[in-house]
């Protein structure tokens, strides 16, 4: 079928021509006209003045195909080749939705709180545009799936200083559009984007600064890999974001707010706010009394500034209309039950417990998440690690974070729960920790594992092949030697000074390459010199 | 792939030109199939051939839907009745003429190029041409005339009952959802249904069978599960029918009437006959007109987008154009008056200042004629239950098929008249109810009437008994 489209790429007067494979920004001019303001630095002026923020989301949903055809969804392959006839909107074809796509957008609503709606609908949104062949975009304008959720954020975590809670207004399944690409006079469609499954999410304007809304995206991007529903990966274009911008005196209502749409990264994100922040500040301070025009607007990118793209008095009327062709997604109450026992452990939810359950840093825990966000393997590793001895937590935090991860990439390795397992590093870790050999000899066996590969043997094994055992024999032998070898240093020692003892350690520690322990050289040293 | 469908839509189109030029007479079809029925087919329909209205897709012919703006358009599939259709061995004998999209109640809404479809149906010595009515008027005539053993035609608010009323056959529209439009090109997706003509009961009943199955292309195709919640239900009504007739489908002379001897036949066998208040149906038309109009908007806004579409879409023209520029010309030269007018209605129903008043306005109309519906039926609907089954209540409904024989040739009435007809038609189309529209002699013109019955959802096989009821009747 994709075959049979591709030769028939001809839209608008662009016949047989084809298309670029790179990612284009749709709509998304390089150079625009100069927004009016002129980019000034934070003044006086600005201060009185509160930020008022609201974000709409765009995630795609990550089934592997699209919303309502089976057509894979793809990333920068040759445009046209992931193309069912639905997607090209042929006469006759139809909607079958992917139940896939209900679930991964349930999850997500859960995990963002919302109420679930027991009987959601689908709507179309009409326009005319080459990158929506039916000239209609299936939505839940009427009834969303989710509505009235919270996202909650805690003071101290990354860009926030204050604990609140950002409200989700809405979480409704929609369509993504195909790309289009004016090159020349030509323009380009490619249509292997149309018809993949989003969840628009939608927030109430509850952030008051532009480092809120970039911690509000980030968070939301952990969610959807944690929950699995999205990759939230902005630079792919397959978590886009539109701002609604808005500055009032504290406590006044709302003025007009105006809507940057199509950002795609936080930096991006933050740098739109703070231009529009200032464009209203100046807006007010120079024109007091005269509102601002309500805008849809664009980011220039290449000038951090924003420009408008059109006024809501020449919004389009997109003349909604519940889709007949898709019946009401009626939720069963048993099914919704067993979906919320699946909500995993969210990030934060992680942080928090394992800070305080085990006071390991915050940073490092966030290190373990990163470690796979979709599947938490991280911190299931972590945990097998540290097995029953919790108090062996913050350690065991550092030998996976610093010395595991360290080690890993010194030697160009990727991390896996199968690399060194969870249940060696354990050992190694309770090793080190009760004194039963040192911290060198444990990160020799880990170096050791790392290299080799070799997963087969156990910790005991280990230090004896490496000749990194430590027994009493062998600590008596080196230290008869050390004493043989420095008696003048000895005969100190047993005049009664101590201090010299530790000179006569130290060239055990060097014989034994590190693998000696320390304190029981020391001890031994009085018991030989009494 | 591409130079494969060319060819195919080359030869599709000599085929149909050879056919127009070869006949003597104005054919009901817009292509015939130039391949004979194979002798060595079996299946329930083995050897039977079968007309398809031209929206239905098949892959081996144009699919143009009278339509200027999809001229030659060969679809790249199949729909899923047609696939039924041959799975069970029979011969597609050509694609239908109709009004274009469906939108018309004479098939007079075709591209220049097509000739008129004449009624076969005229008494002996009547030489004056009559419509065949529509909008699956190909589908009506090329039954009745013989050259189809039965027909696919599509229903969305009369258009396989009317044309099988003026060219005296039988015209089936199922309970919406039974038959699959995989492959059907949309008017309105929450009206239209497949239905199917033939010479009897019998036959319609044998074509319904095949075609009438669950299908997962199909998110409004009744599942098998709802299929035997309606087929036991059905299967309850047994003994006299009880059969009623709505005061409002009664229209003064010289509207048609019901035959007074069919119905002093039908008490005879013992069905027992009640006149039922179905006040709705009055407000049934203008919902009908803005539901319908309001989706085909939407559905025909996919034609000049330059993905499918007519050769002529291709041809650049001279100087510069924008797409959205080339976009609105072809929309506006390839579509006829009348889907035009039905658009630009259907726009406005959607429009943000008229949505309250018009789209919203028309649906809680729809469901008061639903609610008229299942307050008159003895039988709750299968599926969503509703209200409590009533003793009191009736199995159908009987009334007039349409309030006229076959209009003649030239005699198209205006909009307003044309529009009218479907008071009789519409309401079971809002409800999704099956209606079949059977023969019951003729009027004074000695042209074909019909007579229509209403059943409950998924009560098919009680509305086929009782239109053989009727066909008993006119056979005495």
């Amino acid at each position: 079928m994709a075959s049979f489209l591709r030769t028939r790429i001809h839209v608008a007067r662009s016949a047989g021509t084809s298309i670029s494979a790179g990612p284009s920004r749709l709509r998304s001019p390089l150079f625009s006209r100069a927004a009016s303001s002129s980019a000034t630095t934070a003044s006086s002026s600005e201060e009185g003045w509160e930020l008022i923020i609201g974000l709409e989301i765009h995630a795609q949903i990550r089934t592997g195909s699209k919303l309502f055809s089976r057509a894979k969804t793809v990333y920068d392959e040759m445009p046209n080749t992931h193309v069912q006839l639905l997607d090209a909107a042929f006469p006759g074809t139809l909607p079958v939705i992917d139940p896939e796509a209900v679930r991964l957008a349930l999850l997500t609503a859960m995990a963002l709180n919302c109420n679930i709606n027991p009987r959601s609908t689908f709507d179309r949104k009409h326009y005319f545009y080459h990158d929506i062949p039916p000239s209609y975009q299936i939505t839940q304008h009427y009834n969303p799936i989710a509505r009235n959720g919270t996202l909650r954020f805690e003071a101290g975590e990354p860009g926030v200083n204050r604990t609140f809670d950002v409200g989700i207004h809405q979480l409704q399944i929609e369509q993504d559009t195909a790309k289009s690409q004016t090159v020349a006079s030509e323009v380009l469609v490619d249509l292997n984007r149309a018809g993949t499954g989003l969840m628009e999410i939608v927030t109430e304007p509850h952030m008051r600064s532009s480092d809120e809304a970039g911690a509000f995206v980030r968070k939301l991007q952990g969610l959807l890999r944690r929950v699995g529903s999205g990759d939230g990966d902005m630079e792919k274009g397959n978590l886009r974001v539109d701002a609604n911008v808005s500055v009032r005196r504290p406590g006044q209502p709302f003025r007009t707010r105006c809507e940057v749409k199509n950002i795609n990264s936080v930096r991006f994100l933050q740098q739109a706010i703070e231009a529009e922040r200032k464009r209203h500040i100046e807006h007010y301070e120079t024109q007091p009394g005269v509102p601002l025009r309500q805008e849809t607007r664009g980011l220039n990118e290449m000038t951090g500034e924003t420009y408008s793209l059109r006024s809501k008095e020449d919004a389009e009327d997109y003349r909604y209309m519940p889709d007949s062709n898709l019946p009401a997604l009626a939720i069963a109450p048993a099914f919704l039950e067993s979906l919320r026992t699946a909500v995993p452990e969210l990030p934060w939810e992680t942080v928090s417990r394992l800070t305080s359950t085990f006071g390991v840093d915050r940073r490092d825990v966030e290190t373990l998440i990163g470690l796979d966000e979709y599947t938490g393997a991280g911190i299931a590793y972590f945990e097998a690690v540290v097995g029953n001895n919790a108090e062996l937590g913050k350690k065991a935090s550092n030998w996976v974070t610093h010395e595991l991860l360290g080690r890993l990439t010194k030697n160009n390795k990727t991390w896996s729960p199968e690399v060194v397992p969870a249940s060696l590093l354990g050992e190694i870790v309770s090793a080190v920790e009760g004194g039963k050999v040192t911290g060198t000899v444990g990160r020799s066996v880990l170096k050791h594992v790392v290299m080799t590969g070799d997963t087969s043997k156990d910790f005991e094994t280990l230090v004896s092949e490496l000749g990194l055992s430590a027994s009493a024999d062998d600590l008596r032998a080196s230290c008869e030697a050390v004493i043989a070898k420095l008696p003048k240093e000895a005969e100190k020692i047993r005049q009664g000074n101590q201090k010299v003892v530790m000179r006569l350690v130290g060239e055990v520690m060097k014989m034994s390459k590190g693998a000696a322990d320390a304190k029981r050289a020391k001890d031994m040293f009085f018991e030989l010199l009494k | 792939m591409r130079s494969s469908v060319t060819r195919l839509s080359q030869a599709a189109r000599t085929a149909a030109g050879s056919a127009a030029i070869s006949s003597s007479t104005p054919g009901p079809y817009c292509w015939v199939n130039p391949a004979a029925p194979s002798s060595s087919s079996s299946g329930p329909l083995a050897g039977r051939s079968i007309a398809i209205k031209d929206n239905i897709s098949f892959s081996g012919a144009p699919t143009s839907c009278s339509s200027r703006i999809l001229d030659g358009y060969v679809p790249p599939y199949d729909a899923t009745c047609v696939q039924l259709l041959t799975a069970a061995g029979a011969h597609i004998a050509g694609k239908a003429k109709m009004d274009e999209f469906g939108m018309g109640s004479l098939t007079t809404h075709m591209p220049t190029s097509y000739s008129a479809v004449h009624n076969p149906s005229g008494p002996d010595g009547d030489a004056e041409p009559r419509y065949a009515g529509g909008s699956s008027g190909g589908s009506a005539a090329a039954v009745a005339e013989g050259t189809a053993w039965a027909a696919l035609g599509t229903d969305t608010g009369g258009s396989v009952r009317l044309p099988a009323s003026y060219c005296g056959i039988v015209g089936h529209k199922p309970s919406y959802g039974m038959i699959s439009r995989h492959g059907v090109v949309s008017y309105a997706d929450s009206l239209d249904c497949v239905g199917v003509l033939a010479k009897s009961v019998s036959s319609v009943r044998d074509v319904f069978g095949v075609v009438s199955q669950p299908d997962d292309n199909d998110m409004t195709c009744a599942s098998t599960e709802d299929r035997e919640k309606a087929a036991t239900a059905a299967s309850k009504v047994t003994g006299p029918l009880r059969i009623g007739i709505p005061i409002q489908t009664h229209l003064e002379a010289p509207n048609v009437q019901l035959p007074t001897a069919l119905l002093e036949y039908l008490r005879d066998t013992g069905a027992t006959l009640h006149a039922v208040d179905m006040p709705s149906f009055r407000m049934a038309l203008p919902a009908y007109y803005v539901l319908a109009t309001a989706e085909a908007a939407s559905n025909l806004g996919r034609f000049g987008g330059g993905w499918y579409g007519a050769d002529w879409e291709k041809e650049k023209v001279e100087g510069e154009e924008t797409g959205m520029q080339r976009r609105r010309r072809i929309r506006t030269t390839g579509f006829g008056d009348e889907v035009r007018k039905r658009i630009l209605a259907g726009t406005h129903a959607l429009t943000a200042d008229a949505f309250n008043n018009s789209y919203l306005k028309a649906l809680s109309l729809r469901r008061d004629v639903r609610r008229d519906f299942a307050a008159v039926f003895r039988a709750a609907h299968p599926v969503s239950g509703g209200d409590a089954p009533s003793k009191d209540g009736v199995d159908v409904l009987l009334f007039p098929t349409a309030v006229r024989t076959a209009p003649k040739f030239g005699q198209a009435s205006s909009g307003a008249k044309e529009y009218l007809q479907d008071i009789l038609t519409v309401p079971a189309s809002l409800a999704g109810l099956p209606a079949i529209s059977v023969p019951a002699g003729r009027a004074e013109d000695g042209w074909p009437i019909g007579v229509s019955l209403v059943g409950q959802w998924g009560h098919d096989e009680v509305v086929f008994r009782a239109a053989e009821g009727v066909e008993a009747w006119l056979k005495q």
